[in-house]
């Protein structure tokens, strides 16, 4: 389990990274906490011909609140995200799905960006930047563009980034007062990745649903928005809420698959259940389930 | 907390020493300080000057044809020393050998020869500079296959084609009877109740958190230096010495820390050989650490068995007939062909059983042999205590008293059970009493009935075991222990012993002992158990037998010594040698004035000038004591698990463990319990998470610990320990071995706790790993057939008992395989010879063995002798046409009368020897002369 030979350049700016990503021609790799890179450069299962090592950009680094949006800096540490307290003022689901990725260990060298450019399907942060209708700004040397978190994701690990290019932010919008999280995840052993997850954001005004906010983890090829759940809760009182009906939409709109750790019907039998008992006890439902 | 008889021995250790209080203290270990702190030496530490790095490249298919290989590619690589197949090895002469240095049943290659039999198999090794470039080179070797379907689990194995072609067929071994015993079927037809578990157990990976390696230096000599990740270096050493043929004295294992072994690296298997191999031939020192995707997929695994046990009661729960159908996948090159004579010797070796047969069998297939794990017999507690469970349930009765109806008590004994297992001091029973004081089981079904209510699902479940420890019977290997100890000239301590550490803790235990016996202080004894040229013979760890066989070693080693430490300062300090005392590491004469001299004062007289020694004294301060412990020494437990079952997403919550057992005298109780608790750990991965999975072409799917799940910190519970049923072992010390247990009686507790708490849902299914999502699935389909049942009423209705158990005991006595058609024998007329020199292999439950042997005629009357280990037997019997017929009386391991049947053909000899309880095994006779 030794990595395949690989040129390594550390670029102190995003302008360097760039040009070498151009350069490589869509055979670098970008490492930036390792977490998963290194063990799959050590299977081999990654063979890339330069590696491209974001950790001495001081620009990628960072949290900040402008004009009703939160920018992250993708090779922030997970752990550190933890411990931000803007990002705990402004985006307190965000901090409660990085504490659920991996170990107290392996959060102190993952980042915020790494995960959600890996695009694992069972990882809470991709499915928590769709859920809030977060998008990424991605740099290259053809210029720099925003994609939508919800347009990131084709497939396993497949996301819209082009060979050359990297994210240099996460550009997460601020819910106004009166939202709830919406989280549960239920993974095997703590650290693991979700057999099921759930992730979202409530808008309550007056008692009624004014924005919503739900992605699946674990439950498909990709994060999955629950459109339909979403849709239906809008403009709902919560006093008339059935949460069991919004938890059948929002199964409607999975597609989990049988692997060596439960099987489809095992994801779509307990997505149901946390669904239901989670927007309950965010919606603080007397009628929970 | 200990038992009046514990101090008994202190007692006896005081008439020998003044007690230091050691034995049976809870003292922090030697080896902590250097492991928790990263200085331990394990063999990716040893760093040689010249070395060179290995990487195999290996089969990418379970079964197929090797129709090139083509090397040029890697040979060309910068960095790249050498690129081996098995052709360049073929000039050595090596005899692979079972952990009983017992001759593979079939042959095992060290590189796969003409064709590769699993996924990982060995084919072509690197030799570069350093791993990278080793592995790099060999991702360039390209070799070209013949595909073939391959045989990949036991179903497979009993209708696929061959996985050794020159083998007869996939049994690898093989015991018991395989036609049924009519009176047995008869009573279990007939009986009141009949009870039957069939399951399967998932395979098992050992995952120590060091995997294999090993740096082999051959020296100018012709001597090998091997550092090697292993369980004890002096039965490696032996081990290669045989397998190469060379002399042991050209061979020096070393092994300082091992993390880790469970059974995994009790002796060296193919890629050890093969880097030991090419150090030989290249004349350089090689390194080899096998990786963690090559140890989860290419190192030897466990476990993966099938059984059906079937079991009648009489009307009052009494155990009337037992029987137990058992196979055992052996993967393509075991460690050992096994059918697994262990669990049929323990299945009932605690209970009160009267009758009791059984068919087991080991299985070729093509996948990662089989090596040992941890208690490798441990399915008999799992499938007998599940059962009894299962029984409790269905006669209606508890699962505590049905246990106490059938178990062996200590009032009970000595007794034999018809297995021929003779039992003194066995004590799950009052184990169990014990562990009844710690729980209160009415308060807990009352907060279970209430818990139902409230759709929680809380279940408490039961098992008792024996263990059997430091076995010194049967298996030539494992015989005794030796403890060489030395008061150097400094006056401190140093011990030698053939114990060894892979988390053990023995440097510490065996410390502990040497200390208290020869009065000194711990930290004045050294104890060295990593190198296989220090001292004598011993096996390591194996079979739970360190701390009584070791143990045991220590103490007479000790005791000798401070016999002749009496004498010496008995007569320097002219008092009787009753009047000296030994302890804090000095020499106390008691009188009217009272002497006390230093260790290193007597050991300064003992080496340099020995003229002042009393005559006929040998000059120094040095023992070597070799000692056999008894035949056996059991060890017993009682465990209790409360665990939690989630229905709505079936996870399990483990509440509460408490282990009651009796290991004898302890050497060190955290000692002891970390042995109960790494055991209950593994246990519990092996209950909820664990297996090693294939596809349907062999391929492993669970190649990482993503996929391969191991309990961590979070899924292991803090276990509560009681040690009052314990009682001293007649062993030297009183100990009792404790290194298994946990492996062995954490399953059946684990999973009678949660088919407890499921039991509303019906009896559990029994599918390993109880993951989450099956135990969901268990539990919906349960509720789908209640709501069916009771459509639109109250919550899920528990199955009747009695509607499943008629379902279950339906299906007892089908499928048994029709007798086999008598052999005709040739006419008498044809006139055979039988009289001669043969040569004979037995194949045995340890392993075929080969002899030799006489045999003649006189009409109808056979006489012979069979000659083996400088012993012969002598034997009479029939001859009918070419039938021969006789019996043979032994009474190693155990007193057994052998029954013969062969026929002869030509030269060549087939027949079998039933071995009473022990079942049948193949004998194949080749004559050498008339």
């Amino acid at each position: 389990m030794k990595p395949a030979p690989f040129d390594y350049y550390a670029p102190a700016t995003i302008e360097e990274a760039c040009q070498l990503l151009s350069d490589a021609g869509g055979g670098a790799t970008l490492v930036a906490g390792g977490q998963t890179l290194m063990p799959l450069l050590a299977l081999r299962m990654s063979q890339p011909f330069v590696l491209v090592d974001l950790n001495g950009i001081k620009a990628l680094k960072g949290i900040s609140r402008q004009a009703g949006r939160t920018r992250i800096g993708p090779i922030t540490r997970q752990n550190e995200a933890i411990a931000d307290a803007t990002l705990n003022a402004a985006q307190p689901l965000i901090v409660t799905a990085v504490k659920h990725v991996g170990h107290h260990q392996t959060r102190n060298r993952g980042t915020i960006g790494g995960s959600i450019a890996l695009g694992e399907p069972a990882a809470e942060l991709p499915a928590t930047a769709v859920a809030l209708g977060a998008s990424v700004e991605v740099r290259s040397t053809r210029g720099t563009r925003q994609i939508k978190a919800d347009e990131l994701y084709f497939g396993p690990y497949a996301t819209a980034l082009e060979p050359d290019e990297m994210i240099t932010a996460i550009d997460v919008p601020e819910w106004p007062s009166g939202t709830v999280s919406v989280f549960r995840e239920i993974a095997q052993r703590p650290g693991d990745f979700a057999l099921v997850g759930l992730t979202g954001a409530v808008t309550i005004d007056n008692g009624r649903i004014t924005r919503a906010g739900i992605a699946w983890f674990g439950m498909g090829p990709t994060p999955i928005k629950a459109r339909q759940a979403e849709s239906a809760l809008i403009g709902q009182e919560i006093a008339a809420l059935d949460a069991k009906a919004i938890a059948e939409l929002a199964i409607a709109d999975t597609a989990p698959f049988d692997d060596l750790h439960a099987t489809a019907e095992y994801r779509r039998t307990v997505g149901r259940r946390v669904f239901t008992r989670a927007l309950s006890e965010a919606l603080d439902l007397r009628a929970a389930a | 907390m200990n038992a009046p008889e514990m101090l008994d021995t202190k007692t006896q250790t005081q008439a020998h020493a003044q007690a230091t209080g050691y034995i049976g203290k809870r003292m922090a270990r030697t080896e902590d300080a250097r492991l928790l702190t990263g200085r331990g030496v394990y063999v990716d530490d040893v760093g040689l000057p010249g070395a060179l790095q290995v990487a195999f490249h290996r089969s990418p298919i379970a079964r197929g044809r090797i129709k090139s290989i083509d090397l040029s590619a890697a040979r060309q690589l910068p960095g790249v020393y050498a690129v081996l197949t098995a052709d360049d090895l073929a000039r050595f002469k090596v005899d692979m050998l079972s952990f009983f240095l017992a001759a593979p049943v079939v042959p095992v290659p060290v590189l796969a020869t003409d064709c590769v039999r699993h996924v990982g198999d060995p084919v072509a090794m690197v030799v570069a500079q350093d791993r990278y470039i080793a592995e790099d080179a060999a991702g360039l070797i390209v070799v070209d296959y013949d595909e073939e379907d391959p045989v990949v689990t036991l179903a497979d194995a009993k209708t696929g084609p061959l996985v050794h072609p020159d083998a007869d067929s996939n049994v690898a071994a093989a015991t018991g009877n395989e036609d049924p015993d009519e009176d047995l079927e008869a009573q279990l037809a007939n009986a009141p109740h009949l009870v039957t578990v069939e399951f399967e157990h998932q395979r098992i990976s050992q995952s120590p958190m060091e995997t294999r390696g090993v740096v082999s230096a051959p020296q100018g000599s012709g001597e090998l230096t091997i550092y090697l990740s292993c369980q004890g270096p002096q039965l490696n050493a032996r081990w290669f010495a045989q397998a190469f043929g060379m002399p042991q004295t050209a061979i020096r294992v070393i092994s300082k820390d091992v993390g880790g072994s469970f059974g995994l690296k009790g002796q060296p298997w193919r890629e050890e050989v093969a880097v030991v191999l090419a150090s030989m031939l290249l004349k350089r020192p090689l390194k080899w650490i096998e990786d963690r995707l090559e140890n989860l997929t290419s190192a030897n695994q466990a476990r993966e068995q099938e059984i059906k046990l079937r079991v009648a009661f009489d009307a009052d729960g009494k155990l009337v007939a037992s029987h137990a159908d058992y196979g055992l996948n052996n993967g393509a090159y075991p460690q050992g062909a096994d059918s697994n004579i262990a669990v049929m010797m323990f299945l009932w070796g605690a209970h009160k059983l009267p009758v009791f047969d059984f068919h087991a069998r080991g299985w070729f297939t093509n996948t990662v042999g089989l090596a040992a794990y941890r208690g490798p017999w441990a399915l008999e507690s799992l499938a007998r205590e599940v059962l009894l469970d299962r029984a409790a349930r269905q006669i209606g009765l508890d699962p505590i008293e049905i246990r106490r109806r059938n178990l062996i008590r200590r009032e009970d004994q000595p007794c034999t059970t018809p297995m021929g297992l003779e039992l003194t001091d066995i004590s799950p029973a009052e184990c169990l009493d014990v562990l009844l004081e710690k729980i209160d089981v009415a308060a807990f079904r009352a907060e279970q009935a209430e818990a139902r209510k409230q759709g929680r699902y809380l279940g408490l479940g039961f098992a008792t075991y024996i263990e059997p420890t430091a076995g010194s019977t049967g298996i030539g290997v494992l015989m005794s222990e030796s403890a060489h100890i030395r008061i150097e000239p400094t006056g401190k301590v140093s011990a030698v012993v053939s114990t060894h550490s892979q988390g053990h803790g023995t440097q510490t235990t065996m410390g502990q002992v040497i200390a208290e016996r020869l009065g000194v202080r711990f930290e004045d004894v050294a104890v060295y158990e990593d190198d296989s040229s220090r001292g004598g013979y011993g096996s390591g760890a194996y079979g739970s037998r360190q701390a009584v066989a070791g143990g045991g070693a220590c103490i007479r080693a000790a005791d000798l010594l401070v016999d002749k430490i009496k004498r010496m300062a008995a007569y320097l300090l002219k008092v009787e040698p009753d009047a000296i005392v030994l302890g804090d590491s000095m020499i106390r004469a008691l009188g009217d004035k009272e002497q006390v001299v230093s260790f290193r004062d007597l050991a300064d007289i003992a080496y340099g000038e020995p003229e002042r020694l009393p005559e006929g004294m040998d000059a120094g301060l040095e023992i070597q004591y070799r000692y056999r412990p008894p035949p056996i020494t059991m060890t017993s437990a009682a465990h209790a698990c409360i665990v939690e079952v989630d229905a709505d997403t079936g996870f399990v919550k483990i509440k509460r463990w408490v282990t009651s057992e009796d290991c004898g005298n302890m050497i060190n109780p955290a000692v002891v319990e970390g042995q109960i608790a790494g055991g209950l750990a593994q246990a519990i991965g092996e209950v909820l998470m664990e297996e090693v999975s294939f596809d349907a072409r062999g391929n492993p799917t669970a190649v990482t610990y993503k996929d391969y799940m191991l309990p961590t910190i979070f899924d292991v519970p803090e276990f509560e320990y009681h040690h009052e049923a314990s009682r001293p072992s007649i062993a030297e010390g009183g100990f009792r071995g404790v290194g298994e247990g946990g492996c062995i009686i954490g399953p059946p507790t684990l999973v009678n706790a949660i088919a407890d708490a499921l039991a509303p849902f019906g009896e559990l299914k029994l599918e390993f790993p109880l993951t989450p999502s099956r135990l969901l699935a268990h539990i919906e389909g349960r509720r789908e057939i209640a709501e069916r049942a009771a459509p639109a009423e109250s919550a899920p209705l528990p199955v009747p008992e009695s509607a499943r158990a008629a379902s279950e005991s339906a299906s007892t006595v089908e499928n048994l395989p029709a007798p086999s058609a008598p052999q005709e024998p040739v006419a008498a007329s044809t006139a055979v010879q039988v009289d001669g020199e043969w040569k004979f292999v037995l194949s045995t439950p340890m392993g075929p063995q080969a002899f030799t042997g006489r045999m003649s005629t006189d009409g109808d009357q056979l006489t012979g002798v069979f000659i083996m280990n400088m012993d012969e037997a002598h034997f009479t019997g029939t001859v009918s046409g070419n039938q021969l017929k006789w019996d043979l009386k032994v009474t190693k391991p155990m007193k057994i009368t052998l029954k013969y049947e062969a026929q002869i053909d030509g030269d060549k000899l087939t027949g079998k020897c039933k071995m009473g309880i022990f079942g049948s095994a193949k004998l194949v006779g080749e004559r050498v002369s008339t």
